[in-house]
């Protein structure tokens, strides 16, 4: 309240001096004047605005004036460079610098650094930017800031901010947005030097520990992990309210595989997260231009970007889905969907920078925890409701042809963008089938072979509706990896449904599911053991012997391959992946081995 | 279509400005028995209806542009222009009032007026254009640095003092082109349109969900319109509808604060959670849903018990009448949006949805109910699926017969268990008007029945009669354009037809001196003159342009054109009408003589719309589509009429007694005593005169009132005179034949006719003093046959300019006289060529000097020297010793 009412009246006395013709002695008052209600209004809003480049524009206007001459249509780059040159008179030497030093904070903020840079060659007399004093390697606006000579104050014209100050800032905004300018350009070791100088130079605490979570980042980035752990630890000191640096600290934890302290880190923000207080306002030294004002880049944002709740739960319960702490997993599902239940408070971000995929697919993976944790009938109920959802968004046939591409921009309106329609149809049947899946394998386990083989057949059936026009090579790599997706649920579900055959002693439709599964994707080494395994069953026990042996001159590994073709999956799709295993593979293999040896033996 | 049947009824009436109320802004809600409303002023209103007195009055600090209730606990919102939203209890102010003074008053002398105060400013943002409300929360749409930007705000729960308005979340987002750089006003005429979405999960979770205009989707439309994303979160969406036309769709529990907030990266691919679900391409005014197909028997007991059904039709309205709705179709497997476009009769002032299937939307002239059930032809039912979609392919609307409604609302008060309409018409009155489905009608009548039958009809008689009168002003504005546009056409016909000769309708120019505010003055008076057979009526205009001549003296400047209008109110056939304008003060401006004055008739089109209503809303009403015939810069018709030229002859001003034709020294003819101040600016503002000024206009230097005064002379011959002025059959002599000649179009010169004048002396409208003389010479050396007769006219005055105006106004004149006789053919007499010749060389000689002086810039000294010389060369050869034959 009280600085708006000062700066109203700075303001009034600002537009009263210019009523009057500019003058040579009264034009350092004006200047002053000038820049302690520049420092009002900088210091009032949260951005920088127009206003203060016209009211600095127009400052040097009248100094222009008042030397008699004119620069009316030159740009303010331009007219620095036209005052500084031509007016030398001594006194207006510090109004002049002062005025100078705000416009560099406002040129800052709106990242003008070149400007920025040549404004500081003129106040520093540095003839020209190749022989400026600076060393090798050492940045040149940085040393041109620091050798820039401060004027001396004047006790007869206060000012509410000093100049010193003011040029710390300048220093530490500077260094802290070039080095991440250079961090966003892949500069690391740069940005890095950059950084760290604006690190050891003047400000909250707040920028503080934003600079040391960049500073994290930069690390993380350069591939130092336990360096960057150190810088995050640090903003962390500086402010606990710096909270994205929490969220980083989870992300290196993630990289260095130390799950337990990742979960850790993520459970911590989850609780800070949610006991969110409006943050005190606590800069101890008040400042009417502080740091916080021209650093606003858009790299900076993003770094800096504060996770939702639900989004941290989220993660949470991926990672230990993904860890296969199953029991935690539920909980943490458990958590997040109650969150999205909660209401309008808890946002739940869907922008392409969050973490959250798509819905359906969190409730899938919340189903594949629960199975996994043994709650089959919890797992189906979340089936079901993926499934009811998708009922009505998938066409009875969804024609997949190679011509897609030509179709005209995506997105436009509620007509257009036919692929991208498209394709959502085919994520939403991805995620049915899936659904399906799962609901067949929980009832599986739950012993219902019967209900297990419905939905495993529900899934199938579904997947006709995909038609493939052309060869399934050229479709168009946008819609490729769905169509892998749906491959593969398809594979799991013939496997399944096989499985489940078998289990009923119906070994003939087995064999045909296993077979299908083998044209589907060839040498899959579940789907293998199932076949030789029905065959087997059905007696014939030569084909089965000779299957065998044809997988088994396969590439060595293939568990390994397995897992490192389950990992390319979706998550939720994992669990099928570990439960279409062949279960008991080594007593197979002895059958087979015994049954290879005696029929050898009678032969030879 | 049937007829809906209705009746309605008169509540009340408020204020209104001029010209009545403007669509868009009012805004009537219901709410139990009240009624709120705001009609586009600072003020609300609450109205109860039970009762039907004002029940208080609330004045907020700007225009009111949105108003929204939120019933539990009773709190009002109210957005004002460029201020922000206002938040007021109305249970605090009800018991207010009670302590006041009991019960408001009838109507329009509401008991008391509440102010609301900055304090009760929740949220001070001048940026917000558009609010709505949402259980406990507010979403706002506010515009700035070229983006909207939707905000989502958590009201604090009623049992918190003084609550934190916390923001929650925000997201923004450019639809399309950026909304406008005209700074950051929003567009003044329409503002963006907000509607909230519910999917059908909330309903039973939410109690009390209060969103009004909100409306809960049915599923398969729901996922359809809005993703599979936000129906499994049960995120209700906000549709918006903007002026550019664009209807876009935001799922409020995925507002994220995207992290380019500094709008450095495209917005198109940045924000997935806003989509855009059509466009319009005009300002949209309406969004609202529709039930348009009954449930089975069965469940619609179900939601007769639940209260609204879920919707399964969004239908988005634009002000020109294009209007859209999407719906899904679900008869084959497959589910799509079915979108279909329709057009209605526009411009579309307000529209509202009930709970079943019609829309009702105003116009300036009416009312009208469109159905979007749609009920499939059932004789060939393969037919009309195979053809016709889920929406009905043609809307056929039908009339309440309710004109001009600017704000509309349908309320359904649940003891009468029947829906109404609440209107507010663009005088200010607010109605009502029940809705009784068609199958109401023909019931046998009980006697209480009756008597609301008969009340029905007189309110119904009120409500026609205001149509009647409407309609009747409408059709008499018609008519007089009509009559217009005929006498307009007549009287263009008879000025075009006459090309060649005496036009019917004549404007004569005279100049003339008079006194104004104790000034003397030039004055030009306009004799206007309608000999046609038709009379000019009110809407013509009498236009007046003076162009200062470039032929005169400055070559090369501009012309400076000043255009003067007079309306007519009638001019009947033969009379006269004579307009008169200043050409300004003898002290007052410069006056450049010679000055081209061109008269002509206008007929402003736009005064045919009358001018009385407000201009465009009128053309909205007889141009329903954005037509381009009225460009501003052809919105009429202009009829040249004339066209003449005064000069320095017509604008002398002489005494009113003839002078002697030995005049009087000059101080007879100042027309002020010599004030030193004013002959200071004066000569100083002839000397700051702008560079463009010729060298004949070089200004005088300071001392020249003591000069000899400038001079020019003419010889015209006098065999040529006496055959143009034919008057060698009077007796006067030529010199003063000539005089009258030259002074004839000079009103204030009729005094020298009587006497035999050679000599006057007269006063040019900047003040100098002109002396005009003419007498006969004898010039013996020209012609080898004698002396030949000739008339000298001479012109003296002590300012240069006013000789050369003087001048160049006399050899215009024997220009075209010279040009008149030329055409008669009589030949010259013999001459003395070598003479001639020598006098031509003489001149060569002195141009040539003179542009050498001119083209060479003179510099400090030399230059007043040059000038002199200069002067002394125009001089010269301003007083040749040629005489014209």
């Amino acid at each position: 309240q009280e600085v708006r009412q000062l700066r109203g009246g700075f303001r009034k006395l600002l537009l009263r001096m210019r009523g009057l013709p500019a003058a040579l002695p009264t034009l350092p008052l004006e200047l002053t004047v000038l820049y302690n209600s520049l420092l009002f209004t900088m210091g009032a809003s949260d951005s920088a605005t127009e206003g203060e480049a016209e009211g600095i524009h127009q400052g040097l206007l009248r100094v222009l004036e008042a030397c008699g001459a004119c620069g009316q249509d030159l740009s303010t780059e331009e007219l620095w460079q036209k005052v500084l040159r031509e007016v030398t008179l001594e006194e207006l030497q510090a109004p002049l610098h002062r005025l100078g030093a705000l416009q560099a904070a406002w040129w800052l903020s709106a990242s003008r650094l070149g400007s920025t840079a040549s404004l500081f060659r003129l106040l520093s007399n540095a003839e020209d930017p190749g022989r400026s004093h600076c060393s090798e390697g050492e940045n040149e606006l940085l040393s041109l800031l620091k050798s820039w000579q401060v004027p001396t104050e004047q006790a007869s014209l206060p000012l509410l901010q000093s100049t010193e100050d003011l040029k710390e800032i300048l220093c530490t905004t500077a260094a802290f947005l070039q080095g991440l300018q250079e961090l966003e350009a892949g500069n690391f070791p740069t940005a890095l030097s950059l950084l760290q100088e604006a690190a050891g130079g003047f400000c909250s605490k707040r920028v503080l520990a934003q600079i040391y979570t960049c500073l994290g980042c930069c690390a993380q980035r350069m591939g130092k992990p336990q360096t960057a752990l150190q810088h995050l630890k640090r903003a962390l000191q500086v402010d606990f309210q710096c909270l994205p640096a929490l969220s980083h600290v989870a992300a290196v934890y993630h990289e260095l595989e130390e799950t337990d302290a990742e979960l850790q880190a993520l459970a911590l923000l989850y609780e800070a997260l949610e006991e969110k207080c409006p943050a005190a306002a606590s800069s101890s030294p008040y400042f009417l231009v502080q740091t916080e004002l021209p650093v606003r880049t858009p790299i900076l944002a993003s770094l800096l970007r504060h996770r939702q709740p639900s989004e941290v739960k989220y993660l949470l319960a991926q990672r230990c889905l993904q860890d296969g702490r199953e029991a935690d997993a539920v909980e943490h599902y458990l958590d997040f969907l109650a969150l999205l239940q909660e209401g309008l408070q808890q946002q739940v971000p869907l922008d392409c920078s969050s973490a959250l995929p798509r819905i359906p697919e969190v409730f899938l993976e919340a189903a594949s925890a629960l199975e996994q944790a043994g709650r089959h009938q919890d797992a189906i109920t979340m089936c079901e409701e993926v499934i009811s959802r998708t009922t009505d968004l998938i066409p009875r046939m969804l024609r997949v042809e190679e011509r897609l591409e030509e179709c005209p921009s995506p997105g436009a309106g509620l007509v257009g963008g036919l692929l991208s329609q498209k394709k959502e149809s085919l994520c939403c049947l991805a995620w049915r089938t899936a659904a399906y899946l799962h609901q067949g394998w929980a009832w599986a386990n739950l012993g219902e072979s019967k209900e297990a083989i419905t939905q495993f057949s529900r899934c199938l059936g579904d997947l006709l509706r995909v038609q493939l026009y052309g060869s399934v090579v050229e479709v168009t790599e946008n819609l490729l990896p769905e169509l892998e997706v749906l491959q593969k649920i398809r594979l799991l579900s013939l496997i399944g449904r096989g499985a489940q055959f078998l289990e009923l002693e119906r070994h003939k439709e087995a064999l045909l599911d296993f077979q299908h599964g083998l044209q589907i994707l060839p040498g899959d080494p579940a789907a293998a053991s199932y076949l030789v395994q029905a065959l087997w069953k059905l007696n014939r026990k030569q084909e089965a012997a000779a299957h065998w042996q044809k997988f088994s001159q396969g590439p060595p590994g293939e568990d390994g391959q397995q897992e490192g073709q389950g990992r390319a999956f979706p998550l939720y799709l994992v669990s099928c992946l570990k439960q279409a295993m062949f279960p008991d593979r080594h007593s197979l293999a002895r059958n087979i081995q015994d049954y290879l040896r005696t029929t050898k033996d009678p032969l030879s | 279509m049937a007829h809906v049947g209705h009746r309605v009824d008169y509540l009340a009436g408020f204020c209104c400005p001029v010209g009545g109320l403007v669509a868009g802004k009012p805004r009537v809600l219901c709410h139990e028995n009240e009624i709120y409303l705001s009609n586009g002023s600072e003020f609300v209103y609450v109205y109860d209806q039970e009762g039907k007195v004002l029940k208080a009055v609330y004045r907020c600090p700007d225009q009111v542009w949105h108003v929204e209730l939120l019933p539990q606990p009773r709190q009002l919102y109210i957005l004002c222009a460029l201020s922000g939203i206002y938040c007021v209890s109305l249970d605090q102010q009800s018991r207010l009032m009670e302590q006041t003074d009991g019960d408001g008053q009838e109507s329009n002398c509401p008991s008391g007026v509440f102010p609301v105060d900055s304090d009760a400013c929740i949220f001070p943002d001048s940026s917000l254009c558009m609010f709505t409300l949402l259980n406990n929360f507010v979403i706002t749409l506010s515009q700035a640095h070229g983006k909207w930007w939707m905000k989502l705000h958590e009201l604090p729960h009623p049992e918190q003092e003084n609550p934190p308005y916390r923001q929650v979340s925000e997201v923004g987002f450019c639809p399309g082109p950026p909304p406008g750089d005209e700074g950051d006003a929003p567009p003044s005429r329409f503002l963006p349109v907000l509607c909230c979405a519910s999917s059908p999960g909330t309903v039973g979770s939410g109690e009390g969900l209060w969103c009004s205009g909100g409306f809960v989707l049915e599923e398969p439309l729901f996922s359809l319109l809005f993703g599979i994303d936000a129906a499994m979160l049960e995120s209700p969406m906000i549709l918006c509808g903007f002026p550019d036309g664009q209807l876009c769709s935001v799922p409020l529990k995925a507002l994220s604060s995207s992290p380019a907030v500094d709008g450095c990266h495209d917005v198109s691919n940045q924000d997935p959670p806003v989509k855009i679900l059509h466009h319009l391409e005009e300002p949209i005014v309406f969004i609202g849903a529709l039930r348009t197909e009954r449930r089975a028997a069965d469940d619609a007991e179900d939601d007769q018990l639940f209260g609204d059904a879920g919707c399964d039709c969004v239908v988005a309205v634009g002000h020109y009448g294009k209007m859209v709705a999407v719906k899904a179709d679900q008869r084959e497997e497959a589910t799509v949006p079915e979108l279909r476009e329709y057009y209605l009769r526009g411009p579309i002032l307000c529209a509202a949805c009930g709970s079943g299937s019609r829309m009702y939307y105003s116009t300036h002239s009416d009312i009208s109910a469109v159905d979007l059930d749609w009920v499939g032809d059932s004789s060939d039912p393969e037919d009309a699926e195979s053809c016709a979609g889920v929406l009905p392919p043609v809307l056929s609307p039908a009339s309440l017969s309710i004109c001009s409604v600017v704000a509309l609302s349908l309320s359904s008060r649940a003891s009468e268990g029947e829906s109404e309409l609440l209107a507010l018409s663009a005088k200010g009155r607010l109605m009502t008007c029940g809705l009784c489905s068609p199958e109401d009608a023909d019931v046998e009548l009980t006697p209480a029945e009756a008597g609301r039958r008969i009340k029905e009809l007189l309110s119904g008689i009120g409500n026609t009669s205001e149509r009647v009168s409407f309609l009747k002003k409408a059709v008499d504005q018609k008519n007089r354009a009509l009559a217009s546009l005929n006498q307009v056409m007549n009287v263009s016909a008879a000025l075009l037809s006459s090309q060649e000769g005496q036009k019917p309708i004549a404007c004569t120019v005279t100049a003339n001196w008079s006194c104004l505010l104790l000034q003397d003055t030039v004055t030009i008076s306009c004799l206007l003159e309608n000999c046609s057979e038709y009379s000019l009526e009110e809407g013509w205009t009498l236009c007046v342009q003076l162009l200062a001549s470039s032929c005169a003296l400055e070559e090369e400047s501009v012309d400076s054109a000043t255009t003067f209008t007079f309306p007519i109110d009638q001019l009947l056939p033969g009379n006269k009408r004579e307009l008169t304008l200043p050409l300004g003060s003898a002290a007052d401006t410069k006056l450049d003589l010679p000055l081209t004055i061109s008269c002509a008739l206008y007929y402003s089109l736009r005064d045919i719309l009358g001018s009385g209503s407000d201009s465009s809303e009128a053309l909205d009403d007889l141009l329903p589509d954005d037509s381009p015939i009225l460009s501003p810069d052809r919105e009429g018709i202009c009829l040249p009429l004339s066209e003449c030229t005064i000069d320095m002859l017509q604008c002398l001003r002489f005494e009113s007694s003839p002078p002697g034709p030995d005049a009087s020294p000059p101080a007879a003819a100042p027309p002020a005593p010599p004030d030193p101040v004013e002959t200071f600016l004066k000569v100083s503002r002839e000397q700051t005169e702008p560079e463009g000024v010729k060298a004949d206009e070089l200004p005088p230097a300071p001392g020249e009132e003591n000069l000899p005064p400038s001079a020019a002379s003419i010889r015209v011959s006098s065999e040529l005179l006496k055959n143009a002025l034919k008057t060698s059959g009077s007796d006067v002599p030529l010199s003063c034949a000539t005089l009258r000649w030259l002074l004839a179009e000079n009103a204030g010169a009729e005094a020298l006719s009587g006497g035999e004048v050679a000599s006057v002396r007269g006063a040019a409208p900047d003040g100098g003093e002109v002396q005009l003389l003419v007498r006969e010479v004898a010039m013996s050396d020209l012609s080898p046959a004698g002396p030949i007769q000739a008339v000298e006219i001479l012109m003296e005055s002590p300012s240069l300019a006013d000789v050369c105006r003087t001048h160049h106004a006399v050899i215009r004149r024997i220009q075209t006289l010279v040009l008149e006789q030329a055409a008669q053919g009589s030949g010259p007499p013999d001459l003395r060529m070598q003479y001639l010749r020598q006098i031509q060389a003489n001149h060569e000689m002195l141009l040539k000097e003179a542009r050498t002086l001119r083209d060479r810039p003179p510099l400090g000294e030399e230059g007043a020297a040059t000038a002199e010389k200069l002067l002394n060369i125009y001089r010269q050869l301003r007083n040749p010793s040629l005489v014209l034959l």
